[in-house]
Order: C-alpha cells, then sequence, then structure tokens
C-alpha cells in the first residue's frame, strides 16, 4: 500500500489549549504515525506517516474537530522524507524554541467543565468554582511569566492532588493532559465571604452570597482579571444606592447572565450577537433592550442598548443559579477614574463605601484583566473594548517593523502595544491614562511584555498630542531604552488602525472621533483623510467652530450648542435656547469672538445635538451624550428636507442646527436620526469626491449605526471597511501607530 | 501663529517650556563662572559680592488694570525678584520706552504710582533712562527696572534655623537647598492677577471683582526669615505655579506633591478659570511667594505669614518627595496628574 509522509506547521492560538493532546488523540484515531511538538513563534510541527485513507481522516479531523479556544491562522503542509515512526508521540519542546509564542488569553469555563460543576457524582469538581481544562479557564491573568507552565501561574501554590496528577500526565485524557490551570476541590483554591470590615461569614460563601445580594447588599466579587461589583438588577434602590456610592451617576453597569434565554427575556439577540455571547471570549454584548424593559431603569439610564454577557467561570454560573431570576449586575470593580481591583487589600481601600461584602478567593491575579466589550451596528461587530478573552494575543500585519517599536495609544479609554516583525501585541485594556496610577498601569503592561518577549524597543511612538500623559510615558520609555521617539496624528492612526486590520496600504479614511489634536493645533475629530502609506492629506473636514475654553467644552453639552449657535446667531437669541449660567454666557460670547482654538469634532457636533433636543445637558462619561442621542433615534424615520452641504474643505454643520430651528415641532427620534444619518451622508459625498477604491471608518463616533448606516447606504457601490478585530475608538490607537511604523 | 522652530513667537515669553528652552539655547552660554549665585542658577535675581542683582521689563495690556498699573508691576516685581533670593532690596533704576503719542496723563498716573509702591517697599529710585520709539514700534509703554539688595540679618537668622536639620552650602534661598520632606507653602489665593488682567482686557472684558495681587512682598519675606527655616522661595509670576515647581523639581533633583483642594483660590477665580478653559497651577501671579520650608518650621512660618497683611490666606499645598519625579498634583477628587512647564494655550485632551 502507498504511504505518505508530510511535515505540518500550524501557527495561531495552538499553544496552551490542548492542542498537542487533540493532536495525539485524532492521529491516533486516524492510525498515522509520527509526532507532534511546539516550535517558537507560537507554532507546532507535526509529522505524519501513514496511508491515504489515514492522512484524510487526520486532516478530516484536524478541521472539524479543532478545540474550541484553538485558532489556527496560518498553515503549511510539506512533503516529507520517511522517517518509519513506530507510533505517534507527543514531544517535548525542548530548547527548540528560539522565537517568542502567543501569550495564551483568558477563556470562559467550557461545556464540558461545566458538565462536570453540575454533576452530583463527580465528588472532585461537583459545585466546584475553579473547575477548567486545556479548553478553557484562565490563562493570562494568572500568569507572572513566559513559557505557559503552572510554576509560572498563580496555581504554582496550590500543588496537584493524585487525581489531577493522574489526569495531567495521561496523554489520553484529551482535556487535561499537560493542562497548566487545572485543579479540584482537593487541591484548588479556595472561596472566603467577608464584610467589608473584614468579618468573616461562616457557611457555603456562594449560597451566603446570592443570599446577600437578594437582600439587596452590594458584593464584590473577585473573578479572573479582576473585582466585579455584584448587586440586584431588578432593585431601583440598589441600583441608585450603587451609583450614589460609587459616583457614577448615568454610566450604564453591565449584567450577567446564566443563560441565553434569559438574556433575551430583556433583549433582542441576532444571530451574530448570539456567537459573540457564547464564544470562548465571552465579551459583554450591548444588546437592544426589549421593551418595556423589566430590570432597573437606573441600570443604563437614557440607552436603549445593555451590555450583557454570561457567565464565565464555575463562580459565576453557581453564583446566578442561586440569585432570583438568575441576572445580576456585575460592573467592575473599580472607584470612579481608577484601574479595577485585583486584591483584597485593593477592594477593603478603594471599594470599602462602595460595597458591603467581599466574595474573594485564594488564587492570585497576576494581571487586570478588564471585561471585553462588542456592539453590532449595522449588521458588523464593533469592538469597544478588547480585553479579556482577546488580550494579549497578537494580531499579524501583512507588513513587518524593521526594528521593534513599542506604541503608548492615545489617553482616553487606552491600549498600548509591542511590536516586533509583523506582530503587534496589543495590552489589555488600561483605562483612561490622564490619571497617573492608570498611566503607571500602561507603563507596566508594556514592560511586561517587553520582559516576556525579551525584546529591546528601538522607537516608541506617541500621539502628538502635547498634553498627553502618554507621550510623556513614551518619553519616558524612549530614555529608558535609548530609543527614538515618533509621534503620530491622531485621526491619521485612527484610519491606519483600520488599514491594518484588513492589511491595504491607501485609500481615504473617514475619521469620526471625539477630539485628537490637529497638525495645525485645532481640536479635529471630523476628518477625511487620503492617505498612501506614510503620507497622508487632510482633504475635507467638519466645519471648524471656536472652542474657546477647551476641554470643558467636551463636558458641557450646552456650552458646546451655544457655540455652534453663536457662528450664525446673536446671543441674545442663544440665551433663549442654552440654560448656561449668565456668567459662564457671558464669558463665552466675550471669548468666543476671539477664539483661538477650533474644532472639527463629530462627537461635539453629536453633543451638541443632543443638548438641542434636550437628551443630555452635562456628561458624566465618555460618549454619554452622543450615546443617548443615537438611543433616542430610535424608531425615527429619516427626513428628507436636511443636507448638509460641502463648502470647499468643510462640510458644513452649523446648517444641522438652523434646520433643528426650523423642525422643532417633529418628534424627536425623527429628527434625532436624521441628523445622524445625513452626516454620514455627508461624510461619504465628501469621500467619494476623491474617486477611492475604498473608504475605511474608524474613531469613536464609527460604532454610531445611524451615521455608519449612512455611509454605507451612500457609498455608491464602494468598499466601506470598519475595523473588526481593534475598537474603532481609541484602543485601537496602538495598531494604526505600530503599523504606521512599517512604513519606515 | 508663527512657528516658533524658527522664530521667536508670544509663546516664548510665557515663561513656560519655550522661553525655558531659549534661556538654555542662547542664553546660558554667556555664563562664566562669575557670582555667588551666577547666571547658571537661573534663578530671580544674581549674587555679586554679597550683593543681590537683577532686572526685568516689564509690559502688560492693559496697562491699567483692576487693583494695579504697569508701574506697580515694575516696581513689586524686581523688589519680589530681590526678596526672593532673601535679599533686602535697597534701591532701583528705572528705565521707560514709550511709543510716540503716548498720554502725559497716563505717564502721570505710572510716575505716581511707582512712587507710592516704592514708598511701600521702603526702596529708592536712584537712576533712570527714558526713550521714544515711533508709533507701533512698541505697545504704549515698555518698562525696565533693575535693583540692588543685600543680606539681611533675618536671612542669616533663617539659615541658622535651617542649619539645624541639614547641610546648607548656599547662604540665600535657591533650589539646591531644598531636600526631601520640605513643605510647600503658598502665601495667598492665586490667579487672582491674572484673571483681573483678563477681565479688564478689551474684547475679553467681562465682569468680574477680582483685583491683581501685585504688591511688594519684601516685608513678608522678612517677617518670614525672622522664623527661619525657608530653604528657598520664589514668586509664581508668569508659567504660574506649574513652571515654579517644574523649576524647583529640576533644580533641586527632587520631586513634588501637592493638592489641589489645599491651594487657595478665590471662588470667582475657579469659576473663571473653568469657563475660559484655564489652568489654576498656569496662571499668573505678582504678589505671592512659594516656599519650601524645612518640616519642622513649616507650621510656624505658616503661622508668621498668616500674621501679615500679604499672607492672609497662605497654606500648605503639599511636600517635596524623594521618590517621585517630577511634579504630581493630586486632584479634589483623589486622582493624580502629571503637572509639566505649560506649552502655551490649552490644548484638548478630553476626547
Ligand atoms: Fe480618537
Ligand atoms: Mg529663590
Ligand atoms: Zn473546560
Ligand atoms: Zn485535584
Amino acid at each position: 500500500m502507498m504511504e505518505y509522509s508530510y511535515r505540518i506547521i500550524i501557527s495561531g492560538i495552538v499553544q496552551g489549549v490542548g492542542f498537542r493532546p487533540f493532536i495525539y488523540r485524532i492521529a491516533t484515531k486516524a492510525n498515522v504515525k509520527g509526532y507532534v511538538r511546539n516550535l517558537g513563534g507560537s507554532e507546532v510541527e507535526v509529522r505524519i506517516e501513514g496511508n491515504k485513507e489515514g492522512i484524510a481522516e487526520f486532516m478530516r479531523l484536524l478541521f472539524s474537530k479543532l478545540p474550541p479556544v484553538a485558532e489556527i491562522e496560518e498553515i503549511k503542509i510539506e512533503e516529507s522524507e520517511f522517517e518509519s515512526f513506530n507510533d505517534f508521540k507527543i514531544l517535548a519542546s525542548g530548547n527548540e524554541i528560539r522565537t517568542p509564542s502567543q501569550i495564551p488569553p483568558d477563556f470562559a469555563v467550557c461545556d464540558e467543565c461545566m458538565k462536570e460543576v453540575l454533576d452530583p457524582n463527580n465528588p472532585r469538581r461537583y459545585k466546584y468554582a475553579f473547575n477548567s481544562c486545556a479548553y478553557c479557564g484562565p490563562r493570562f491573568s494568572m500568569m507572572y511569566k513566559l513559557p505557559y507552565d503552572r510554576e509560572n501561574t498563580s496555581m504554582k501554590h496550590f500543588p496537584l492532588c493524585d487525581e489531577c496528577k493522574h489526569e495531567y500526565y495521561d496523554p489520553n485524557n484529551e482535556r487535561r493532559f499537560d493542562a497548566q490551570g487545572i485543579s479540584c476541590n482537593r487541591d484548588g483554591p479556595r472561596l472566603y465571604l467577608e464584610t467589608i470590615d473584614g468579618e468573616k461569614v461562616n457557611g457555603d460563601p456562594i449560597e451566603l452570597t446570592a443570599k446577600i445580594i437578594n437582600e439587596g447588599y452590594i458584593v464584590a466579587v473577585k473573578g479572573i482579571g479582576g473585582f466585579h461589583i455584584a448587586a440586584n438588577p431588578f432593585d431601583d434602590d440598589v441600583v441608585l444606592k450603587l451609583r450614589e456610592r460609587k459616583n457614577r451617576p448615568q454610566q450604564p453597569f453591565a449584567v450577567m447572565a446564566l443563560n441565553l434565554d434569559i438574556i433575551e427575556k430583556y433583549t433582542y439577540i441576532s444571530s451574530i450577537e448570539r456567537s459573540l455571547l457564547t464564544s470562548p471570549q465571552r465579551p459583554i454584548v450591548l444588546l437592544k433592550k426589549r421593551e418595556p424593559y423589566q430590570l432597573s431603569k437606573h441600570i443604563s439610564p437614557g440607552l436603549d442598548r445593555e451590555g450583557f454577557f454570561l457567565y464565565y467561570t464555575p463562580l459565576h454560573y453557581l453564583l446566578l443559579s442561586n440569585v432570583k431570576n438568575n441576572i445580576l449586575i456585575m460592573t467592575s470593580g473599580n472607584k470612579h477614574g481608577f484601574p479595577m481591583c485585583i486584591s483584597e487589600e485593593c477592594v477593603k481601600k478603594k471599594l470599602k463605601d462602595v460595597v458591603d461584602y467581599v466574595l474573594y478567593h485564594n488564587r492570585e491575579i497576576a494581571n487586570r484583566v478588564d471585561d471585553s466589550v462588542v456592539r453590532v451596528s449595522s449588521g458588523r461587530i464593533m469592538m469597544l473594548r478588547r480585553s479579556r478573552g482577546y488580550a494579549p494575543t497578537w494580531i499579524r500585519l501583512k507588513r513587518k517593523v524593521k526594528e521593534p517599536i513599542v506604541a503608548v495609544g492615545a489617553e482616553l479609554q487606552n491600549v498600548g502595544a509591542l511590536a516586533f516583525d509583523d506582530k503587534v501585541v496589543l495590552t489589555q485594556y488600561i483605562g483612561d491614562t490622564d490619571e497617573l496610577e492608570t498611566l503607571n498601569e500602561l507603563d507596566k503592561a508594556l514592560s511586561l511584555l517587553i520582559s516576556w518577549y525579551n525584546i529591546k524597543p528601538k522607537v516608541i511612538i506617541a500621539d502628538k498630542n502635547p498634553a498627553y500623559q502618554s507621550t510623556y510615558l513614551a518619553h519616558k520609555l524612549a530614555e529608558r531604552f535609548s530609543a527614538d521617539l515618533v509621534q503620530i496624528q491622531h485621526h491619521y492612526a485612527h484610519i491606519l488602525s483600520v488599514s491594518a486590520d484588513y492589511g491595504y496600504e491607501e485609500g481615504v479614511g473617514i475619521a469620526i472621533d471625539g477630539i485628537g489634536y490637529g497638525d495645525d493645533g485645532n481640536g479635529w475629530g471630523g476628518e477625511i483623510i487620503k492617505f498612501d502609506r506614510e503620507r497622508y492629506e487632510r482633504k475635507y473636514h467638519l466645519k471648524y467652530i471656536p472652542y474657546v475654553g477647551g476641554d470643558v467644552n467636551a463636558l458641557k453639552p450646552e456650552r458646546m450648542l451655544a457655540l455652534f449657535l453663536s457662528t450664525f446667531m446673536n446671543w441674545d437669541e442663544i440665551r433663549r435656547i442654552v440654560s448656561l449660567g449668565d456668567r459662564e454666557l457671558e464669558i463665552l460670547e466675550k471669548i468666543s469672538k476671539r477664539s483661538t482654538l477650533f474644532t472639527s469634532s463629530t462627537g461635539r457636533v453629536l453633543d451638541a445635538v443632543s443638548a438641542f433636543l434636550g437628551i443630555c445637558k452635562y456628561r458624566t462619561y465618555e460618549g454619554e451624550p452622543a450615546m443617548k442621542l443615537e438611543a433616542s433615534a430610535r424608531g425615527g424615520k429619516i427626513l428628507d428636507s436636511l443636507e448638509i452641504p460641502i463648502v470647499g474643505e468643510e462640510i458644513d454643520t452649523t446648517v444641522i442646527f438652523k434646520w433643528l430651528l426650523q423642525n422643532r415641532d417633529k418628534p424627536i427620534n425623527d429628527l434625532a436620526i436624521t441628523v445622524q444619518y445625513k452626516l454620514g451622508e455627508s461624510l461619504v459625498k465628501a469621500s467619494l469626491k476623491l474617486n477611492p477604491e475604498r473608504i475605511l471608518v474608524s474613531g469613536g463616533a464609527a460604532v454610531n449605526e445611524y451615521i455608519l448606516k449612512g455611509i454605507i447606504d451612500n457609498s455608491e457601490g464602494v468598499e466601506v471597511l470598519t475595523p473588526r478585530r481593534i475598537p474603532a475608538g481609541d484602543g485601537g490607537i496602538a495598531l494604526g501607530q505600530s503599523y504606521y511604523l512599517t512604513f519606515f | 501663529m508663527s512657528d516658533p522652530k524658527s522664530v521667536i513667537t508670544l509663546l516664548h515669553g510665557a515663561g513656560g517650556a519655550y522661553m525655558h528652552n531659549l534661556i538654555k539655547e542662547y542664553f546660558l552660554q554667556l555664563y562664566d563662572g562669575f557670582g555667588e549665585v551666577g547666571l547658571d542658577v537661573l534663578d530671580d535675581a544674581a549674587v555679586i559680592n554679597g550683593v543681590v542683582f537683577t532686572t526685568d521689563s516689564y509690559t502688560v495690556r492693559p496697562i491699567f488694570f483692576k487693583g494695579g498699573d504697569i508701574g506697580r508691576l515694575a516696581v513689586s516685581g524686581t523688589v519680589n525678584d530681590i526678596a526672593m533670593m532673601g535679599g533686602d532690596p535697597i534701591a532701583l533704576s528705572l528705565a521707560i520706552v514709550m511709543e510716540e503719542g503716548f498720554p502725559k496723563s497716563d505717564l502721570a498716573r505710572i510716575v505716581e504710582s511707582i512712587k507710592k509702591t516704592a514708598e511701600e517697599a521702603n526702596v529708592h529710585i536712584v537712576t533712570g533712562d527714558t526713550k521714544v520709539m515711533e508709533k507701533n514700534a512698541l505697545d504704549k509703554i515698555v518698562i525696565n527696572t533693575s535693583g540692588i539688595g543685600v543680606a539681611s540679618e533675618e536671612l542669616k537668622h533663617n539659615f541658622n534655623v535651617l542649619r539645624k536639620n541639614r547641610n546648607v552650602k548656599h547662604e540665600w534661598l535657591v533650589p539646591m537647598n531644598i531636600r526631601d520632606g520640605d513643605k510647600i507653602i503658598v502665601s495667598g489665593t492665586i490667579g487672582d492677577h491674572a484673571i483681573a488682567i483678563l477681565s479688564s482686557r478689551e474684547g475679553v472684558g467681562f465682569e468680574s471683582n477680582i483685583q491683581s495681587d501685585v504688591t511688594p512682598l519684601n516685608k513678608m519675606m522678612k517677617t518670614v526669615l525672622e522664623v527661619g527655616g525657608v530653604a528657598d522661595a520664589k514668586d509664581p509670576t508668569r508659567g504660574g505655579l506649574a513652571d515654579l515647581l517644574n523649576d524647583w523639581a529640576e533644580k533641586s533633583g527632587l520631586g513634588i506633591y501637592i493638592r489641589e483642594s489645599e491651594i487657595p483660590v478665590k471662588e470667582e477665580v475657579s469659576s473663571a478659570i473653568e469657563f475660559l478653559g484655564l489652568d489654576l497651577l498656569e496662571l499668573g501671579n505678582e504678589g505671592k511667594a512659594v516656599l519650601a520650608v524645612s518640616p519642622e518650621m513649616a507650621r510656624d512660618v505658616l503661622e508668621a505669614l498668616r500674621s501679615t497683611p500679604w499672607g492672609k490666606d497662605a497654606n500648605i499645598i503639599g511636600e517635596v518627595r524623594k521618590d517621585i519625579e517630577g511634579v504630581i498634583l493630586e486632584t479634589v477628587i483623589g486622582g493624580k496628574r502629571l503637572v509639566t512647564r505649560p506649552t502655551g494655550d490649552p490644548v484638548p485632551r478630553i476626547c
């Protein structure tokens, strides 16, 4: 019989996810001989020899039965010399590893593991809150260093019991062979419930926690990458109490549920959303609320979407199955503006006025990892926060950076990156680095990647904004590593992030954003950019509006409205429309006439419209006025009487306000949807003047359903690309910054 | 605005990062090692053979503003530069450059104000110069004053007290005397001058009751030195607290930690800067001092300050720390941010 011999190199997320035992199992099943072993650079080498049927069966199983969290990026198959293997072996990786591999991210508990947890006949895993296997459980969040071996994780303090050991060394045990994070209730971490003052509560910690939450208490719950704050989502008083304690008057809280049926009671779930919710990454998904909304209206006031996610550890599952209606508020356990707590000490210090009890365990969280957030807009998946489940896996570019680089991103909702060769390793979500403590977190996260990958950066890239604290960090890093410092314009980085995601090198970009520092010192944010590799030209932008006072305008949509109106209206009339204080209006009137600072921000247009329509007059969290404006467009119909003209290189957004003044009698949702849709239409019309082959859309406002629809509907067949793997907001900047340096 | 890389712009005169770099790039090379406190220290004044010597040119628009005028400014500014070195000001020179067409009545008012302020500070105008330039060659009037002062008994006492807890190499109030743990004291409310000027300025002119704080501080400084334990003093003029504290951090090689909630500020100033989008720490003052004081003496110095008419609102706003880098501000809500040297107009940062 004819024999064949192949060497297969598979790269992607194939290490630390049970890939080798899987290969071992399918090879044995297909009756092929050879071996499998890990190589560096996140590659796995498979040698197989066998007959035609065996090889074909192996291939079929490889693609159809892939472990749930494994991801194949690339596969190379070549014929190889016969070595006449006697059996199939899993070989040790040995010293072969030279190039660094991916750091495995944190995965949600798998169904198999949950079955064990719910099986009363499984004494070692029944009701066990930390059950995991090769296909699931925490990874990055508990790693101290590379490689991903148990002694390099916080599981090192929990030596395996004899049964676990047996599973670990048995190559036939596909889910537990060589699985670094496994444990059972004989050897694993333990749970404790305490009052915030440190008084131990005796009894079953999970059942007790559920009971006190049902009674209206607020509890900090230690999870995988940090603490959540858990509370009853039905009780208005509880939610308001939490808002007050957290000093978070409006920003939505996430809600965790036991299963999809429960989520469906409160929201509409599309098939894309369903697959996101149940994916091993288990992000929070912003879903359209079902009216009338049955949960407390204070969970996400003024919004038509609610952030839902499914349990992602057995601990969550057990807790949820014990609380009323199997649903909980699970918002991140941080003090407003600060990083989420990852230790009991932090909770006791920083959350002492927020929570009543603390449910914690004795497995240390080595790395803070926030929950990821995604939404679907106009049928496209939009990443809002790329963190747990995704970070720190790398994104591969179609180009290479010549030397290793560090990108420090922007400032708010920031993420940094380490890039080498064709790989960009984005950090987990860091947060607002305008807070020094958070800036230090960015430094720490980047330093960790630098030391894990043992790479010395030669270039540091930062935003052009001189007021960003991240720019200061970039200076420090450049000094520390004797590296060059490069700065790049914010919106060009936004557009390049999409280009990097798709592998394009030129095109026309629409950057719709809050505010970024413009090349002329103004606050840009509604830009149409034509670019070719490292060169770009700003071709069109939203009309410049005086931005006197700078940042205060971002916090006060009414002030922004006054500034828009002041371009065509006298101040006595403006006084009748906006409700700012007399003194502020007086000062504003005086100084706006001699403004030296202007903005073309999309966010500020949306803010001002939001204020005009009475939807949001003061911003308490980033994007609030725009998000509420988007929410209030629900069910509206697009009116044709609004046309936002392109005058020279400016898109005249003041026309919006003239139109709104004439149409005040129309329903709010009609006005809201029209403004957003028509803004998108106008932006794409300006872009089309440049005869683009493709249009790339990015920036914080790119997730806006109606603007995006206005762009897509009117693109005259030209392909419209939005980022897939990274946020359109500033969480994607570091990728664009990294990509920029591939052109040098 | 023209490009600050190739030509001199207004930014270079604003007392922030640009001016700082300009001085380093062009003027520092003039230092030849002369003086007990020489050009290299880039402080408010120099000291030669025990004599404190300083010079300053004054332009301000408008020249008459709420709480003062350019004359009072020209005397106070130079007196204060001497006082912040620990010197006792004695005499000033006065050089005036005027634009053709400048009203004599305005000149009379200015001279009257100079006279009054000099009396207040107990200094003598001993020499001078006058020039006139053609219309539009300058903005109305520029005044230069130079001044000399000497070390006082109080200054010696101050260092005797300071020496109890540290080595003191410089017997003048210079940043090299600052040590880890020193308390940072401001002598009164911040931002009054900057807001008074803005509200007096045509085109901006909004109603405000805020008066400029422009005043000579040599008597206040004398009272403080009588107590002793002061390592350095400096007046937060152009560039405000932000520039001053960065200067100290840089020259002492130590970090400075300050608390926003402790910085004295008038209610009306604080609301005005919110509306105007200005940073309190970058606002100029003309009648305030910032002191670095040994921790042992900080309370006594504070009390002494508060007993004077110029230091009623004095407060401890932070301390010097060797465990941090640069200047860090703890905000009212408990956050922390880096304070950098002002770079000109505020840059929007919030998305
Ligand atoms: Fe942005
Ligand atoms: Mg001094
Ligand atoms: Zn599992
Ligand atoms: Zn075990």
